[in-house]
């Protein structure tokens, strides 16, 4: 043990969150969630039921700014479908999250079931090619 | 220790590095003096003329005479001694106590274990800059009051407390009073010939000696009750084999310090300056306690819509501390700061910077570029809130 709150993930996905910011599509599916302390904005672009570009902002502890970068790193490029697999668990047990943090985490949670809702409505219902 | 290959050190109020001079003092020691200066042979007395030495030194430091000075493991032995010692040595008087808010943990959980003995304590408000004005410790103080604790420069802030006025209210109430000197003695010119103080603590790792000793002055006439047992050393204060390397070196550094206060306190003024001019025009950044007049190694600075947790590693390579140092892993807001009336979120996000005799001025440069980037960052990084 180093006495490091953080392993490398964590380290990674804070130094470097490239997935930071806001999808500028204007067909954007937006979510958003606050509680715990913890804010988090994600917003999808969708091509052809694909993740074309996946964004995120956030506010609070490392642990929630990496899991939230790390998320979108998973998922940007994959099937929009595939956000019913998102695991807190895993991206937890990934990231090394102290357990008192599990809200904070399952603020994410919350917010990715919310952009699902989103993404649903926004594509499904308009019909995409 | 300013800055290491991969760090830049400006925490010298959680502790400071050992100067060389100290660790060679202790090395020799060590290699001729390692002996029980209880023994009574010429070994043991070697090394009791070390120890008579080192207490001569300190002594110098604070203006006090030697035999005064109680070897202890550090501030928070003292505190524990001075306060637990002098409270149940005079419960029969009465078991009114006074303290402030703004306490370093070190006293403000001996003062909690008192209450929870049946003693009586009153935990007194600072002012917003952080200090105690001597009328709301006149008010404060009754007849069943026996002890006062204050503490002499404030951990987090470097408020400088008015321990001459302080005193002088205890003195005309006969009230004793203890201070804890931690981030005081070896940093500032601490006269405790004429402060009027009965008990003060202090420890050497905070300028640059050794971890694991400190000290206790009692004032002619003051007595504790010992919280052990097991010996006559120290007049059974403080019973136990003294460490003779540990004290050899932390008389070395208060000569050190006493030779050289002066010069720190003007290095240390020009950097916290320099700090404070670069970091001023951020938007939204307030000074958490006086911006002048507090000890100058200390600038604590926050901001109300960062989250500190985070801003401490996009700080990183700074080695800074978030509320207390010594608490620094614990997510509770300050108490400290609390007590200043900052919110949870300003006082979360507070960083104090501590500078130090090696801290340069391209340190604080470097400190100004990672605190701007680090915001800067932050406040990118996070969403609005919802309307």
């Amino acid at each position: 043990m180093n006495g490091d709150p953080y392993n490398a993930v964590v380290r990674d996905c804070f130094a470097r969150p490239g997935h930071a910011g806001d999808v500028s599509d204007e067909d954007a599916a937006v979510a958003f969630f606050e509680d715990q302390g913890v804010r988090i904005r994600l917003s999808a672009a969708v091509l052809r039921e694909n993740i074309k570009a996946l964004r995120f902002r956030a506010w609070g502890c490392p642990h929630v700014i990496a899991a939230a970068e790390a998320f979108c790193r998973h998922f940007e490029g994959r099937p929009a479908a595939e956000l019913a697999t998102f695991d807190t668990g895993r991206l937890m047990r990934d990231l090394a999250v102290p357990v008192e943090k599990t809200g904070r985490i399952l603020v994410l949670e919350d917010t990715v079931r919310s952009l699902r809702a989103a993404i649903e409505d926004r594509y499904t219902s308009q019909g995409q090619d | 220790m300013a800055t290491g290959e991969d760090f830049i050190y400006l925490d010298y109020a959680a502790t400071t590095p050992l100067h060389p001079a100290v660790a060679e003092r202790m090395r020799t020691v060590q290699n001729t003096a390692g002996f029980n200066p209880a023994s009574n042979h010429v070994a043991g007395r070697r090394s009791a003329a070390v120890v008579e030495q080192a207490a001569a030194q300190l002594a110098a430091l604070l203006n006090v005479a030697p035999a005064s000075l109680v070897w202890t493991s550090g501030a928070t032995e003292s505190n524990n001694l001075a306060i637990q010692g002098a409270a149940r040595l005079r419960a029969h008087r009465g078991k009114h106590l006074v303290t402030m808010q703004t306490e370093h943990k070190a006293v403000v959980d001996v003062f909690r274990a008192l209450e929870k003995q049946g003693f009586e304590v009153s935990w007194l408000a600072p002012d917003p800059d952080g200090y105690l004005p001597v009328e709301s410790l006149a008010r404060a103080l009754r007849d069943d009051t026996q002890l006062v604790s204050i503490m002499h420069v404030n951990n987090e802030t470097g408020v400088i407390q008015d321990i001459a006025a302080l005193g002088a209210a205890c003195r005309e109430r006969k009230v004793l009073l203890h201070v804890d000197g931690a981030q005081a003695a070896g940093k500032i010119p601490v006269d405790l010939g004429r402060l009027p103080v009965d008990l003060y603590s202090l420890t050497a790792h905070k300028f640059y000696g050794p971890k694991g000793v400190g000290a206790l002055f009692l004032s002619q006439g003051t007595a504790v009750e010992p919280l052990m047992f097991g010996g006559a050393q120290q007049q059974r204060l403080r019973p136990g084999t003294l460490a003779v390397d540990l004290i050899a070196g932390m008389g070395e550094a208060a000569a050190i310090a006493a030779r050289r206060i002066d010069a720190d306190l003007v290095h240390l003024a020009t950097l916290r300056r320099q700090l404070l001019q670069g970091l001023r025009h951020i938007e939204g950044l307030h000074v958490n306690g006086p911006v002048d007049g507090a000890y100058p190694g200390i600038l604590n600075v926050g901001l109300g819509d960062i989250e500190g947790e985070s801003l401490l590693l996009a700080l990183e390579p700074l080695c800074v501390a978030t509320g207390s140092a010594c608490n620094s892993r614990s997510q509770e807001p300050s108490a400290v700061l609390r007590a200043l009336g900052r919110t949870d979120l300003e006082a979360q996000s507070a960083i104090r910077f501590s500078l130090g005799r090696a801290t340069t001025s391209a340190d604080i440069d470097r400190a100004i570029c990672l605190y701007q980037d680090a915001v800067r960052k932050l406040r990118a990084l996070a969403p609005e809130r919802a309307a």
